[in-house]
Order: C-alpha cells, then sequence, then structure tokens
C-alpha cells in the first residue's frame, strides 16, 4: 500500500510525499548551518534575506572589500599605523574608512530587516492545518510536507498543494493565478476522482487524517505549467499532473473550500523556484570606476616602486657622501630604505583616490534618491499619496543609461480592466472612444433595478432603442451577449455578481445587464435572462466551445416561445468567413471593425442563426456518437460537426472592448522609444492580448510587420545574419522589406520557443542581434523564471543597461536580474515592490524617472566622479615630481592640514553642489527632447577614454602645479613652506576654476560654495598656521606663521596664479572650442529637429489584417464542457479519471 | 483641480530646492564672449609679464663661487677640508654703484636640506623652548638624539646638526680695507623669531642646557652662539633660524646679512672688495657648490626672470589660442568661404 522500490518504476519521480505522515518527513528535515545544508524536506519558510547575526560582520565586509578602493583603503590604514612609513598621520584614513564601511553595512542591514520583516508578514499568515483529526489555525511557516490544509475562498494557497477534494461538485475549484503569470482569468482545478468519491461521500475530518496515500513526483523545480506525479493510494496508482496541483501564491476563488496536500513547501515551490537570487547591484559607472581605482591603485604602486628604486640608488650613491646625512647610513642599508619609501610613497600618494570620493558618491547617490522620492510629480496613487521611491539608493546614475526597458504586461501596462466601448449593431456605431471612459458622461440606467455601475458607453440612442423596442437587431445583440458566455452567477450580500474565466467575457455580460438583458442563472441546461424585466428561461442544448484554433464559440439554445437558436461569437475573421451571402451591413460593420482596431479596442462579432429542428436533430445524433469515439480523429471530426452547425450566420453586430492602460502608457512608450530606448513586453499572458496591447500601447506601430512562430525560427536557425536575409527571401515575403523597414518589425516570442533556446546556446545572440533590428520584443507565455532568463539574455548580448518594470510577484525575479527593478506599487500586492530597486505609482511616470531625474543623476555623477578624480590625483602626483627634487625621500609638499583639508573641505563643497544642482537642461526640456537621452546610452560622460583623458589631463596640472613654482624658487632665497603654500594655492585655485568651469547651473548654493571653499582655505591656513595652535602643540602645526608671510607676498600670488592658469588652460580652451564649434543657440537645434512629443495618428491605410480581435479566454480551451456535462453542478456523475496500469 | 493643487502646494516637502526648480543662472557663453575673454586674459598676462620683466632686469645681482674647485682660487686651499680654521679670500670689483640696500646670501647647490630624513630629523617642542625635550628628544631626531654617552643633544637632529657654518666679513679695499659693516638682524622671519622658536627662561641661558650636549657638528653649543647679543643668541640666534627654515630645492641661497651701515645705505660705491671667508663647511664631497650671493630687492623679493617670462609666454599663448580660435569659428561659422 505504501510507495515502496517496486511500486515506483518510474525513476524520474523520486520525490516522496507521505500524507499525514509529518514524522518521516520530520526525520530527513532539511538543516543548514553556515553553508552547509543537508536533508531534503524544506520547510515553508520564505528567507529572503541574506544575513544572520553571526554571518553579517564577514559577509557585509567580504561584500564591501570587493571594491577595489576600500583594500586599498585599508592597505593604507595598515601603512600608516608603521611609524617608520608613515608620512602622514594614521587618523587621516581610518576615520572616513570606518565611515564608509559603516555607512554601507548599516544601509545593507537595514535592507535585509525590511526584507526579514516582509518575509515574516508572509510567514505569519494563517491557515487550517489538519493536526491529529481536527483543523486548528496554524502559520504557513509551520505548513509541512503532507500536511493536509484547509483552504478557503480568496484565501492565498500557502504550499504547492495537491488537491484531494474541493466543496464543490466534482471537487473542481477555481484559482486566479495573476501573481504567477499575470493572467487574469480564473483557471479551474480539479481533484482525482479516487480522492474526490472517498472524501466527499464522508466529508469529515476523520477520513482527511485517514488518507495516507504517498505522493511520487518530480524534484522541485522551476516549472509552472508541468507538474509529473502518482498517487499511490490503496494499491493503486493514479497519475497526477498540473490540474491537480494548486500552487503557492495562487488565490482560491469561486470555491468555498478546498483540501490538498502539501507537495512542496517553501523554497521548494515553483513559484519561489522561480524567484531567482538575490543579487547586489553595481551600476556600470561604479564597475567602471572600480577598474580605473584599480588602474589607478597599480599606477600609483608602480610610481611608488619606482620613486624606491629611485629612493634606494639615492640613498646608495650620494647619501653617503653627504656629511650630514651620512650618519642615516649606519641605521638603514640601502635596500631597507628603498622599502620603508615605497610605502611611504604608498601613502603620501594615497590622497589621488581618497575616501571622500566614496563619502560623497555615497551621499550624492541618497540626495539624488530623495529627490526622486520629493517630486511631486511622480506622486500617485489616490490622492497622490504613493510618493516615488528609491529603494536602493546607489543606481541612480544608471537610470540615466537605460537600453532596454522590460515591462511587464497586467498591472503595469494595462489596469486590468476591461470596458465595453463600443459596439457595432446593423452598421451603426455606438459610443465614442474619442472621450476617455472616465469623462464620458453615465447613462441614466435608474429604470434598470440590476443596474450597478461601471459602463463606459454612453450612447442614448442604444438605450432609446433597446427601451422603445425598435431595433429587433440591437435586441438579438444583446440576447447573443447574455446567452453565449460561460459566466457563472453568484448572489453576494444581495447583489448579483458575474464569475467568469475570462474578463472580456465578465465585461460584456456585465455590459448587457446594465442595458437590461441580465443574465441571472444557469444550470446544466438551461439559462435564465431577464429582457428588461421580463424573465426569460432558455433551454441550453449545446456549447460549442472556444478553443484557440477555432477562435470562436457558440451556445445553441431553444428559445423560450420553441424556436432554436445559435448565438455565436469569436474573432472577425472567423465569423466573417461563416456569415450568409449578402448578409446585411456587412460594408459598414467592416468599417466599424477598422475603427474600432484603430482605436485600439479589442473586438468581437456576434452572429445568429436559427436552426431548423431536423437539422439540430440530426446533427445531435452525429454528435452523440462522435463523443464516444476513441480514435485519434475524434477532435477532426467534432471539428468538422462544429463547423458543419456554425455556418450561414447572420452578423449582428461587433463589440469593441478597451482593454484599459494606465494613465499615460502610450505617450510613454512613444516617448522612451524617442529616447532610444527598446521598450519589450514579457507577459504570461497570452500572444493575441500581449499583441493586441502592444499596438494599443504603441508599443508597435500600426504597421509594424511581427515575425513569429516559424518565421522566427528560420530567421533563427539561419548561420549568420548575412545568410538570414537571403535565405528566408526565398521562404517568406518579408525580407526584401526588412532591409528597408527593420526598424518597423516587431519579434513575437512565446515561452516554449523561449525554452528551445536553452538547447540551441547559439540562438541567443542570433535573437539578440535581431531583436536589435526590430522595434521591440515580445514575450509571451512566459513564466517568471524566463522573464529572468529574457533579461539574462539581453544582458548576455549586449552591454546596455536593462530595466525591469512590474507589480506582480511573477516580476520579481526579472526584477531581480535587471541591472535595475522598477516595482509598481499597485493592486497586485507588494512583493514587485519588495524585490524592487524603484518604486513607483505609475508607469508613466518612468518617463520622469528615466528622462529627467536618471538623465541628470548620470549627467552629475559622470561630471562629479572626473572632476573628483582630477582635483585628488593632480594634487597628489605633484609628490612625484617633487620626489626627483628631495632624493626620492617621501618628503611631503604639503603640510599635513593641507592634504587633510583639500579633499574635505577647500574643494569639496562646489564640486558637491555640482552633484546635486546641476541642470544641462531642465525638467521641461528633458521632457521635450528625449533624444538628450542617448548620451547616457551612449556613455559619452563616462567612459575609459573620457577617464584616460581626465586622467591625464590631472597628470598634466601636477606637472604644471609643480613646475611652474619651481621655476620660481629654484636658486632663490624662498623656502620649503612658502613653496608648500604656493603650491596650495594654486592647487585650489586651479580645483576651483575647473569646477568653475564645469557647473552650467549657477544656483546660490553653487556660488555660495565656490565663495566658501575658496575663503575656507585662506581661514583654515590661516587658522592651522597660527600661534595659538603651534603653542599648543609644535609638532602637529609645524608651519607656524607661513601663512602671513606667503600671503603677503606679491611673488607668491603671482606664481600661484600663474600656475593655477597654466593648469587649468587646456580645459579652458576644450570648453571655448567646444561653445564656438556649438552652433548658436543649441536648445534651438534641438526644437528644429524635433517638436514635442506627438502621439502618431494611424491612418485609414490599414486593411484587415491590421485588425485586433481577441478572444480572450484561457489559454487552450473553454470551460464550456465542465458546464454541458454539468461537472460544475451539483447533481452529475463524476469523470472518469485516468488510471495507469 | 484647483484643491488637488493646493493640497500638494501644502506639503511640506514642495520647495523648490525639493522639486529642483532653484531660480539658476545658466550662462550663455558665445564665440563672442569667450575670443574676447582669451584676449583680455592674454593681454593682462603680457601685462603683468611685461611689469615683472622690467622689476627683474632693474635688479642687480652679483653671484660668486667660492668653493674652491679651481686651482685658481683662493678657497682651493680650504676645500680639501684638511686646514683647520682655514680662511680665504673672494675679490670682486663693481665698476658702478651697487644700487639699494644691499643684501648678503650665501647659496649651496646639490644640496638636499629637502631631504625627508633631513627636514624630519628636528624637535619643534624643543626648538620652542619645551625643557621636558631637552632631556628626552623625540626619536625623529636618531640618530642626533642622543650621543654616544646617552647625552640629549639639543638642538637635536639632523637639520640642526648640520647648520652652515661659513663666516662672512666684507671689506672694501679703498687705502687699506674698510669694513663694511653687516647687518646680521632681521634676517629671519619675524614668526620664526617670535613663536615658532623659543629660549627656555633661565637666566644665565646655560642653566636649562645642563646635562645636554652640543650637536657634534657644532664647535660651539647653541647658547654660545653670539655671546655679544642676548636676543641673538640660542634659539633665537638668527643665523640658525635662516638654517633651520628649510630650503625646498636642492639649489637655495639663504639671506646672510644685510648691508645697512651709514655709509653703505644706499648701495655699494664702486671700486674693488673683498669678502673674507672662514671656510668651514664641506661640500666637495658631494659635489656641491658655495656661493656667495649680493643682491638688491623689489617689490617682488630677488631677481627672478623666469616668472616675467612665463607670464609672456603664457599671454602670448592665451593670444595665439584666440586667433587660432577664431580662425576655426570662421571655417566652422562660414564654411563655404573656405
Amino acid at each position: 500500500m505504501k510507495g515502496d522500490a517496486t511500486a515506483n518504476p518510474d525513476t524520474d519521480v523520486t520525490w516522496e510525499v507521505k500524507a499525514n505522515n509529518r514524522h518521516f518527513h520530520k526525520h530527513q528535515r532539511r538543516q543548514s548551518f553556515l553553508c552547509f545544508h543537508w536533508g531534503r524536506y524544506g520547510d515553508n519558510v520564505v528567507r529572503s534575506f541574506k544575513y544572520s547575526p553571526l554571518t553579517f560582520l564577514p559577509l557585509t565586509l567580504y561584500e564591501q572589500f570587493q571594491r577595489a578602493a576600500n583594500l586599498y583603503f585599508l592597505l593604507v590604514v595598515v601603512m600608516q599605523c608603521v611609524p617608520v612609513i608613515s608620512s602622514i598621520p594614521w587618523y587621516t584614513t581610518i576615520i572616513p574608512l570606518f565611515i564608509v564601511l559603516s555607512v554601507r553595512g548599516v544601509k545593507d542591514l537595514a535592507n535585509d530587516l525590511a526584507r526579514r520583516r516582509s518575509d515574516s508578514q508572509i510567514n505569519r499568515r494563517s491557515c487550517d492545518v489538519l493536526i491529529s483529526q481536527s483543523f486548528s489555525p496554524s502559520q504557513w511557516k509551520d505548513v509541512c510536507v503532507g500536511d493536509v490544509l484547509r483552504i478557503h475562498k480568496d484565501q492565498i494557497i500557502p504550499a504547492d498543494l495537491l488537491l484531494l477534494c474541493s466543496s464543490e461538485p466534482h471537487s473542481l475549484c477555481y484559482v486566479e493565478t495573476m501573481d504567477i503569470d499575470g493572467e487574469t482569468n480564473l483557471k479551474y482545478r480539479q481533484a482525482l476522482a479516487a480522492t474526490h468519491t472517498e472524501m466527499t461521500s464522508n466529508p469529515t475530518e476523520q477520513t482527511l487524517a485517514a488518507f495516507d496515500g504517498t505522493v511520487f513526483c518530480e524534484e522541485p523545480n522551476n516549472r509552472l505549467y508541468t507538474f509529473r506525479g502518482e498517487l499511490h493510494w490503496r494499491g493503486e496508482c493514479h497519475h497526477l499532473d498540473s490540474e491537480h496541483i494548486l500552487l503557492r501564491g495562487t488565490v482560491l476563488r469561486n470555491t468555498d473550500a478546498v483540501y490538498g496536500v502539501a507537495v512542496y513547501t517553501g523554497s521548494d515551490t515553483k513559484i519561489l523556484r522561480n524567484v531567482g537570487r538575490h543579487r547586489v547591484k553595481m551600476t556600470h559607472i561604479e564597475k567602471l570606476l572600480n577598474n580605473v581605482v584599480i588602474g589607478i591603485v597599480l599606477f600609483l604602486l608602480l610610481v611608488a616602486l619606482l620613486l624606491a628604486v629611485g629612493s634606494g640608488v639615492f640613498r646608495r650613491s650620494v647619501v653617503p657622501q653627504m656629511e650630514f646625512l651620512s650618519v642615516i647610513t649606519s641605521v638603514n642599508s640601502p635596500e631597507y630604505t628603498a622599502f620603508l619609501t615605497f610605502w611611504s610613497y604608498v601613502i603620501l600618494l594615497s590622497p589621488a583616490m581618497p575616501m571622500s570620493l566614496y563619502i560623497t558618491f555615497e551621499m550624492i547617490h541618497v540626495v539624488h534618491s530623495l529627490f526622486i522620492g520629493w517630486d511631486v510629480e511622480m506622486r500617485g496613487g489616490e490622492d497622490n499619496s504613493i510618493p516615488a521611491q528609491a529603494r536602493n539608493t546607489s543606481l541612480n546614475e544608471e537610470l540615466g543609461q537605460v537600453g532596454h526597458l522590460l515591462s511587464d504586461k497586467t498591472g503595469t501596462l494595462t489596469q486590468n480592466h476591461l470596458l465595453f466601448r463600443q459596439c457595432c449593431i446593423a452598421g451603426e456605431i455606438y459610443g465614442d472612444t474619442s472621450v476617455s471612459a472616465e469623462e464620458s458622461e453615465t447613462l441614466d440606467l435608474s429604470w434598470n433595478p440590476f443596474s450597478c455601475g461601471g459602463l463606459h458607453l454612453s450612447d442614448q440612442r442604444l438605450v432609446d432603442r433597446l427601451r422603445g423596442q425598435r431595433c429587433p437587431d440591437s435586441k438579438q445583440f444583446l440576447t447573443a451577449l447574455t446567452l453565449c458566455h460561460t459566466v457563472m452567477t453568484e448572489w453576494r450580500e444581495g447583489a448579483l455578481v458575474y464569475q467568469a474565466a475570462s474578463p472580456d467575457e465578465e465585461a460584456l455580460v456585465g455590459a448587457a445587464r446594465e442595458l437590461g438583458w441580465v443574465f441571472l442563472s444557469r444550470t446544466r441546461d438551461s439559462l435564465t435572462i431577464n429582457e428588461l424585466g421580463l424573465q426569460r428561461h432558455y433551454h441550453l442544448l449545446t456549447i460549442l466551445d472556444f478553443t484557440s484554433q477555432r477562435r470562436r464559440m457558440s451556445v445553441l439554445v431553444r428559445e423560450p416561445e420553441g424556436g432554436l437558436k445559435l448565438y455565436c461569437k469569436g474573432a472577425d475573421i472567423v465569423i466573417l468567413e461563416r456569415l450568409q451571402k449578402d448578409c446585411p451591413h456587412l460594408e459598414s460593420t467592416e468599417r466599424a471593425l477598422d475603427l474600432f482596431a484603430q482605436s485600439s479596442l479589442r473586438t468581437l462579432c456576434i452572429a445568429e442563426r436559427s436552426v431548423p429542428e431536423a437539422k439540430w436533430k440530426e446533427w445531435c445524433k452525429t454528435l452523440h456518437q462522435t463523443v464516444v469515439l476513441t480514435t485519434h480523429d475524434r477532435e477532426d471530426i467534432l471539428e468538422q460537426l462544429y463547423d458543419d452547425m456554425e455556418r450561414d450566420l447572420k452578423l449582428l453586430g461587433v463589440t469593441a472592448i478597451e482593454d484599459r492602460l494606465q494613465d499615460g502608457v502610450p505617450q510613454t512608450i512613444t516617448m522612451l522609444r524617442q529616447a532610444g530606448l527598446k521598450v519589450w513586453m514579457l507577459t504570461g499572458d497570452k500572444k493575441e492580448t500581449a499583441v493586441n496591447i502592444g499596438y494599443s500601447c504603441k508599443l508597435l506601430d500600426p504597421d509594424t510587420r511581427l515575425l513569429e512562430g516559424e518565421e522566427l525560427r528560420q530567421l533563427l536557425r539561419a548561420p549568420d545574419e548575412e545568410v538570414t536575409f537571403s535565405q528566408s527571401s526565398v521562404t517568406g515575403l518579408w525580407c526584401v522589406e526588412m532591409e528597408l523597414a527593420r526598424d518597423r518589425s516587431a519579434l513575437v516570442l512565446t515561452g516554449p520557443e523561449l525554452a528551445e533556446f536553452n538547447s540551441r546556446p547559439e540562438w541567443g545572440s542570433r535573437f539578440m542581434s535581431l531583436a536589435g533590428l526590430c522595434q521591440s520584443v515580445l514575450c509571451c507565455r512566459v513564466t517568471p523564471g524566463q522573464k529572468a532568463d529574457v533579461v539574462a539574455l539581453i544582458r548576455k548580448h549586449t552591454s546596455s543597461i536593462t530595466m525591469a518594470v512590474g507589480d506582480g510577484a511573477n516580476d520579481v525575479n526579472m526584477i531581480k536580474t535587471a541591472h535595475i527593478g522598477v516595482g509598481l506599487a499597485g493592486v497586485e500586492g507588494g512583493q514587485a515592490v519588495l524585490n524592487a530597486d524603484y518604486s513607483l505609482a505609475q508607469f508613466s511616470f518612468l518617463q520622469r524617472l528615466l528622462l529627467v531625474h536618471g538623465r541628470w543623476s548620470y549627467r552629475r555623477i559622470a561630471v562629479f566622479l572626473r572632476y573628483f578624480l582630477y582635483k585628488t590625483s593632480s594634487f597628489a602626483l605633484v609628490h612625484i615630481w617633487f620626489g626627483f627634487f628631495n632624493g626620492f625621500s617621501a618628503q611631503t609638499l604639503y603640510e599635513n592640514w593641507f592634504i587633510i583639508l583639500y579633499t574635505v573641505v577647500y574643494t569639496a563643497t562646489p564640486v558637491q553642489c555640482l552633484a546635486i544642482f546641476e541642470q544641462d537642461v531642465g525638467v521641461e526640456g528633458s521632457l521635450r527632447w528625449p533624444d538628450l537621452y542617448k548620451a547616457g546610452q551612449r556613455q559619452e560622460l563616462f567612459n575609459p577614454f573620457l577617464l584616460a583623458f581626465t586622467l591625464l589631463y590631472a597628470v598634466y596640472t601636477s606637472l604644471v602645479l609643480f613646475f611652474v613654482p619651481l621655476g620660481v624658487f629654484h636658486n632663490s632665497a624662498l623656502d620649503y613652506q612658502t613653496m608648500s603654500v604656493t603650491v596650495n594655492i594654486a592647487s585650489v585655485l586651479s580645483a576651483t576654476t575647473e569646477i568653475v568651469l564645469l557647473t552650467g547651473h549657477w544656483t546660490k548654493w553653487n556660488v555660495l560654495a565656490v565663495c566658501v571653499s575658496m575663503s575656507m582655505y585662506i581661514v583654515c591656513t590661516l587658522i592651522t598656521q597660527s600661534r595659538k595652535l603651534f603653542e599648543m602643540s609644535p609638532v602637529d602645526y609645524y608651519f607656524p606663521g607661513v601663512a602671513q608671510n606667503a600671503f603677503a607676498s606679491p611673488v607668491v600670488w603671482l606664481t600661484a596664479l600663474l600656475t593655477a592658469w597654466t593648469a587649468v588652460l587646456p580645459s579652458f580652451t576644450v570648453h571655448a572650442l567646444n561653445i564656438i564649434l556649438t552652433k548658436p543657440g543649441r536648445h534651438r537645434v534641438h526644437s528644429i529637429k524635433r517638436g514635442a512629443v506627438e502621439l502618431q495618428q494611424s491612418g485609414f491605410r490599414r486593411g484587415d489584417s491590421h485588425r485586433r480581435s481577441s478572444y480572450a479566454m484561457s489559454q487552450s480551451r473553454g470551460i464550456g464542457h465542465l458546464i454541458t456535462s454539468g461537472a460544475s453542478f451539483r447533481s452529475t456523475a463524476p469523470p472518469v479519471d485516468r488510471r495507469c496500469t | 483641480m484647483p484643491k488637488k493643487e493646493l493640497e500638494t502646494a501644502n506639503r511640506p516637502d514642495n520647495t523648490a530646492f525639493t522639486q529642483q526648480r532653484l531660480p539658476a543662472w545658466q550662462p550663455i557663453l558665445s564665440a563672442g564672449i569667450v575670443i574676447p575673454g582669451f584676449v583680455l586674459i592674454g593681454l593682462a598676462f603680457i601685462g603683468i609679464g611685461v611689469a615683472l620683466f622690467l622689476t627683474s632686469r632693474n635688479i642687480t645681482v652679483l653671484e660668486m663661487d667660492y668653493t674652491g674647485v679651481e686651482t685658481t682660487s683662493d678657497c682651493y686651499k680650504c676645500s680639501a677640508g684638511t686646514l683647520p680654521n682655514c680662511v680665504c679670500n673672494l675679490y670682486f670689483t663693481l665698476n658702478e654703484t651697487f644700487p639699494g640696500t644691499v643684501y648678503f646670501y650665501y647659496g649651496l647647490s646639490n644640496y638636499f636640506q629637502s631631504y625627508r630624513k633631513f627636514g624630519a630629523s628636528r624637535d619643534d617642542n624643543q626648538l620652542s623652548g619645551d625643557t621636558y625635550y631637552f632631556t628626552s628628544p623625540l626619536a625623529v631626531c636618531t640618530p642626533y638624539q642622543y650621543d654616544v654617552n646617552n647625552n640629549p643633544i639639543v638642538p637635536c637632529g639632523i637639520s640642526a646638526n648640520s647648520m652652515f657654518n661659513d663666516t662672512f666679513n666684507l671689506y672694501q679695499l679703498v687705502n687699506g680695507s674698510k669694513t663694511v659693516p653687516l647687518d646680521g638682524r632681521g634676517i629671519a622671519w619675524w614668526s620664526d623669531y617670535n613663536i615658532k622658536f623659543r629660549n627656555p627662561t633661565s637666566d644665565p641661558l646655560r642653566n636649562a642646557f645642563n646635562g645636554t650636549v652640543k650637536p657634534p657638528f657644532w664647535s660651539k653649543p647653541v647658547f654660545e652662539l653670539d655671546l655679544t647679543d642676548k636676543s641673538n643668541n640660542g634659539f633665537l640666534n638668527q643665523d640658525f633660524l635662516v638654517w633651520m627654515r628649510r630650503a625646498a630645492l636642492p639649489n637655495f641661497r639663504k639671506l646672510y646679512r644685510r648691508i645697512t651701515g651709514p655709509d653703505y645705505a644706499s648701495g655699494l660705491p664702486p671700486g674693488n672688495y673683498t669678502i673674507e671667508i672662514a671656510y668651514n663647511y664641506p661640500v666637495m664631497s658631494f659635489n656641491g657648490r658655495k656661493k656667495v650671493v649680493l643682491s638688491n630687492v623689489s617689490w617682488m623679493g630677488g631677481k627672478n626672470d623666469f616668472l616675467g617670462v612665463a607670464y609672456l609666454v603664457v599671454g602670448s599663448l592665451c593670444i595665439v589660442m584666440s586667433m587660432v580660435m577664431l580662425i576655426v569659428y570662421a571655417k566652422f561659422k562660414f564654411p563655404d568661404d573656405v
């Protein structure tokens, strides 16, 4: 009875779960200590956090010391603690280093604690677990593999469950999988007949407690749509597939309660397997900076080495001859001197890469993040109460470089809200989409007791015609809407609630209700409706169900009057070809279809047919014969049979449904595309819907050619790009145009196709190069894991920055994988936001986030970093040149206090102001000229070339800073300390001049900062060289009176002025040439090139092929068979299970 | 709508700063500003350069090497360093008056006062008169911290030990030799004399130095540097102060005396002069040079051609640059005219 080796012939299904047997599983509980794990079955606890009290310190230090700079600083600190080497005091480095490490650490810790909180919130959710014969409420985290759980309506499923039975007939239940695949329709799941009969015949807790089946299934995996397993129970073996499984994260709907056995828990569940790892994100700029830091450090070490060699040579050959120095020879050998000098120079040159760079960098990031949060234009939600939020404060500059935007569909682009906006009945169009749904005036529907609002089709004519019974077509049209569907009804708190597998159907039936045709209830073979107050019963004869091939559904009903009617709705292409000859209003209806398509509405054609009694009888007989057939061609025969019934239709009209987009989505996407971003849509939803939304949100242009399916596969199969075009020109017709109209194509990829990429790695690069030519890519029916794979694909094959936008748990993985993850703080719960780097209230705020904040951030940070490296290197490298004039003895040219204060006080505030306030173009300009954004994508402001240039410039400046004063001081009576002050003045002057040149946006703070930092130099110098401080500590303040002396000397000032001017002359020249070479009024140039962003209005040129009809049912087939088989009603026999032998 | 605006306007964080709408000035520069700007700056630099150059030209300098490398030199005999208390003479003739107050410098070349150990090897505490450090000088003074008998050296360190100890007397050769009085006061910095260097407060001064020894290279202890003038003795000896003010570069001058005597206040009259040098300081071993330099000064200090020339060069460079810009601008602006 229990599963043993013989009962388990399939070697794949090795995951063994024994129901109601906690003891068995506890035995193999997964446990871990540090990084060692053992055991098999995990608990049901989510752990998205990274640190434990024990591991925090080592982990955070490990992470932080991956930055080259931190390691270098540590080295310098250690060196400075050795007195023989130390040329500047130890506290100059250790305090900033401590600050840097602790600030970062605290930030990471805070983020981790937030994750812990949200985890524990999830882990504490309650559910009912069967413990010793009774259900007791317990928390999610206590659920074990093998536990029997009871889930109530609208509860979230806590683990992957095997459905045992439900409160509904045949143990059906409905689940909403929005959080998993982004689909909004309900899906049904059904228990095995075996368990169903046993459990429901005597639905007590005892029977459930006595359930002792064993489930053998696959090891935990991330395939959401498949499940393979067997249930071994009472000596029998039942096959299990995904229809029997309730996945964690789905929501139970329309079902009072279900009972199930937990098969996978916690991190083994399919959704958590899809979540992906949390990774520390680092921006491109930071990575480049890291490399530059490594480069600079290596350079400094090399220079220090050369200088040390010099010092050794000097010490060996020159020093012994100098009586006054020769005593040193008795202390150190030349080699030892060189060794010490090396480290001294390492310390001496270390200010070229100061810690304050990182502190300021971090601070600027925080300020930029605050700006994002403060922006009132990015507040959304009701009452503008949801501000944009930068949850990860270190990615701001990358917002200005995004090349690929990957967006979820449901809830991100669309509101997940379908509205019946227009219809065309008998060639006449009702409703108007030129006004938005909110602004359309609501009709007075007070005459209708069933009305509960929500109709966005405001056309009084239609209501008048319906109520006046003047138009039989419109009456038929509404009757068709009321009868032809698979919606269920439910009375909740006195109101009629529709439960539909497809939101389209719900919208249609709901709209009919508002107009007076109310669908009241259904049984297995009847439909009750209320037509303008008149109750009518229709006998439901059969449902010709929806499939993705048929793209239509029909119902055959017997009217109360006795006649037989077939009502059919479906995609325009399939309906139009089944119409009777010379059907009236055909032309005007087609025009209406075009019109609807232009407004990006989803259309359905509605048609009817009167069926003669004899025809029905004969058809019915054939049907019964066919149904019992077991041959392979049963489906084909059925198809033909259906086809036979659905002909000679009479067209009633067309419905047009608007899948509401979020506010401003088309404008945003248009603007982002102008800004050079590739916008991709990744959705778990099906292709038709995705494509439809793609058109309506301007992701695709009306004349965009879609590449999909076999065509795409052929392109990918071609060996290289050249051949791609020639080869496929044989197979297809589009490729010739492709050369011309590259940007007019889009790729449509589905999940299964994407899965093929795994086995053909070469497709990835080919796909990416193809995608680079196309204007967009739509990925449909992809799992959360695949969404992340797509992101990873882009990251692998291009260097562009990816940004993922989503709002649901199914987007979490992609959000984590992308360079930047954006979560929409919306309806679908907080999972996306919790894992995102930025959270926004609306998709449309992206344009502000990217084009304004991101662009500015990129610009500011790029200029900031370049300037910072310039000013610190130029001032520190002077010591190299000075080395030639002091016997390479690591003598500083500066007073210690100047070294400490130079970066933090004398030259800090102006560049900070620049990094906070700089705007090359204001908000309006940034949004008006999206082209400006491309600078970031091309990395125009911060790239290796520019950095090398900056560093060369710094070397030049350091040369000037030393050698111009050298010329003046050579052979003169001026002393070392005066020279030191002279070079100080010159370096402060040149650094300040440089920042003045770079600042293009002068607020009062910039002016103040420049003035203050300059005067701070004078003041601080006078203070540190004052009599008082010297008398307090002669050794620490060993420059008394130098400043007074030097500041009074014209030669010092003249030298400093000359030095500073010579140092910045190249920069001045480059700026001047830039100004000269830029056409006058550069802002106007842009406006000539492109005016304000306008939404392209499509003309009337589209033909049938551009019409987009959609029948948004579940992906494979409708649930009509459940209705007609009576499965959803409490009366009939159970369906037959497949049993394995 | 107005209500909503009012509400958002009332939010505490809706300020010009948080909304990044601070009033700001964006300088719009054009070729019309940039090119004349360059010309102006260039002209200004040329102006300064001319002024500096002319000033520098007007400064008279007389520089004489007395190291004694050449055998013809009178100091050749001393340069070997074998004769104790060697005295040599340096003759020179002035054909015209050496105008202004003449400053007397000594100069050293190839002398690394800038060597780190040299600068570091001193105890500023000691030199500021803190007697605690008389008994235990700072370790940086090594190897001149303690002598072989473990007595503390005051003033300790390489800097003090290597003090320049040649002395000079200037004579005008008219009817025999007439001493030109050299004024050794006021040659050190005011701040050194009044702040940085302090004698210990004890009377007589030597009491403070009990238990200490003089630097090994010195002939007499620091409290006997100038027994004639109390205010020029000990750590306040101005020659000592001048020496202790380090030079930045291996070639340097240090002020030795000013010639302010009544007959010479307005300059040295033409005639023959001799400088009597007590040659003590060895430089030959490291190929160093010793010089005496007589110079008058201007507002810009001593003679310095470099600064003026550099200003002229940079100024001209700016002018040239502006020309280039003008050409570039013309070609860019009117490409058809090319």
